[in-house]
């Protein structure tokens, strides 16, 4: 690592402020930060650590949940204010390391194409506050690594709607934990959503022709065949056949596994 | 990495020549591009901001244009040093055809990234590339037909929605980078 400076606001307005300075990056848990430091193959000028601004905890809320944009991942799957479906796809982030470090907050601002949060966040139709507005999940994720977020606003909460059922699943990478490819689906009001995660150069997205299928037949034999290949990532782990294939496996697992 | 994609301008094809020889327009269009400097009729130097993720590297290299057959096609390629995060090279062989309602540009761009960006794996790289050509050449369409923010707003919005196709997830980018 090389030199930098560190400031810790108390509030987020003070966050908000330091994050103007030139270079300046927010610091959530620094599961992806921290490596990508030590690394060297990002310098900024001054860290702004939201630890001792952003709320971290987890309160029902009209049969779904408000989770703290500074929550960690552990705590939302030990609480049981979260739903269930909710509480495996946190226990199922990373290592216990990332659990215990990282926050749905930094998990959603960095979007990582195979990270599991955009999944779960898409797929319930959740909405993701932020210090000057509240953002539909439909709106947020906008590519790879590429959010609604502008310079310097900073994720203060995520709202998780009630869902009648939902089920996340995903083919984990062995050595990292990311999703090689990871569906969720959820059923609730707004009738049936299928988010994949890891699958596509464009990030996380919804999946239009199984929620077509499964808003009229909620079963596992009204999940499409295998989505184009088309745009899919491939890499040594797996070429884009192979992951598009998964997506249509993935999906029937969840369908059944949320009844 | 290869990639391959095609644009038709509302343009003439002298026209869309023109701004493919303008440093101007080149500088607007390279994404993250801060500085490009002219030093010779086909060398440019270059100073270019890339941000992945966490990953962000200022790539301090050279732009040159070859392979120049006036009116019809060049390739464009780059190379720079990132410091401690590597090196990355590029380039796109354009070819323009005359077609009904303008010109078609088209592009074989490739890509490479050494250093520790390597490290980061195809899974990202490639996606990011792909990107990075779409991006230039949307914007390049932009310029050239002096679209309206008016014009690009719809756009956006027709990508909002999360189940859009990708390439009108592309116009939603290219709102974001000339907004």
């Amino acid at each position: 690592m090389y030199s930098f400076d560190y400031v810790k606001p108390g509030s987020i307005d003070e966050a908000v402020a330091a994050l103007q300075a030139e270079d300046a990056q927010a610091l959530g848990g620094g599961q992806t930060l921290i490596p990508t430091l030590r690394q060297r193959l990002a310098q900024p000028s001054v860290l702004v650590d939201l630890g001792g601004c952003l709320d971290a905890g987890v309160a029902s809320q009209d049969g779904g949940c408000r989770i703290g944009g500074g929550a960690t991942h552990a705590s939302v799957a030990a609480s049981a204010d979260a739903p269930k479906w909710l509480r495996a796809v946190a226990d199922g982030i990373g290592d216990p390391q990332v659990r215990n470090r990282g926050t749905i907050g930094g998990s959603l601002a960095n979007n990582d194409p195979a990270s599991d949060y955009p999944a779960a966040v898409l797929g319930s139709g959740a909405e993701i506050s932020t210090n000057a507005r509240t953002i539909a999940a439909d709106d947020y994720f906008q590519g790879m690594f590429e959010t609604a977020l502008n310079e310097g606003e900073i994720i203060t909460g995520v709202t998780f709607p009630k869902l009648e059922a939902a089920n996340y699943q995903k083919f984990d990478q062995p050595a990292s934990r990311f999703a090689l490819v990871g569906v969720f689906v959820g059923k609730g009001a707004g009738g049936v959503r299928v988010a994949v995660t890891g699958a596509s150069e464009s990030g996380v997205h919804r999946w239009a022709d199984a929620e077509a299928a499964l808003a009229g037949n909620f079963s596992t034999d009204a999940v499409p065949g295998a989505p184009s290949a088309d745009g899919v990532i491939s890499d040594l782990h797996g070429s884009a056949e192979y992951r598009a294939h998964l997506v249509a496996v993935l999906t029937r697992r969840a369908v059944a596994a949320a009844g | 990495m290869e990639m391959q994609g095609e644009r038709l301008i509302e343009a003439s094809r002298n026209e869309v020549w023109t701004a493919l020889n303008d440093p101007e327009v080149l500088k607007s269009c390279i994404p993250g591009c801060e500085e490009m400097e002219k030093t010779s009729a086909t060398e440019f130097t270059a100073t270019v901001v890339q941000k992945v993720g966490p990953v962000k590297a200022r790539f301090k290299g050279a732009v040159e244009l070859s392979d120049i057959v006036p009116g019809e096609s060049y390739t464009i390629s780059g190379e720079g040093k990132g410091g401690a995060a590597g090196f990355a090279r590029g380039g796109a062989k354009v070819t323009l055809a005359d077609q009904d309602g303008g010109t078609l540009l088209s592009y074989a761009a490739e890509a490479r990234v050494g250093g520790k960006l390597a490290q980061l794996g195809n899974r990202l790289i490639n996606g990011f590339a792909k990107k990075v050509a779409a991006d230039f050449f949307d914007r390049f369409q932009a310029v050239v037909q002096g679209d309206t923010p008016e014009a690009e707003k719809a756009d956006a919005d027709a990508a909002e929605g999360g189940d859009a196709p990708p390439e009108e997830q592309k116009k939603g980018w290219l709102k974001r980078m000339i907004s």
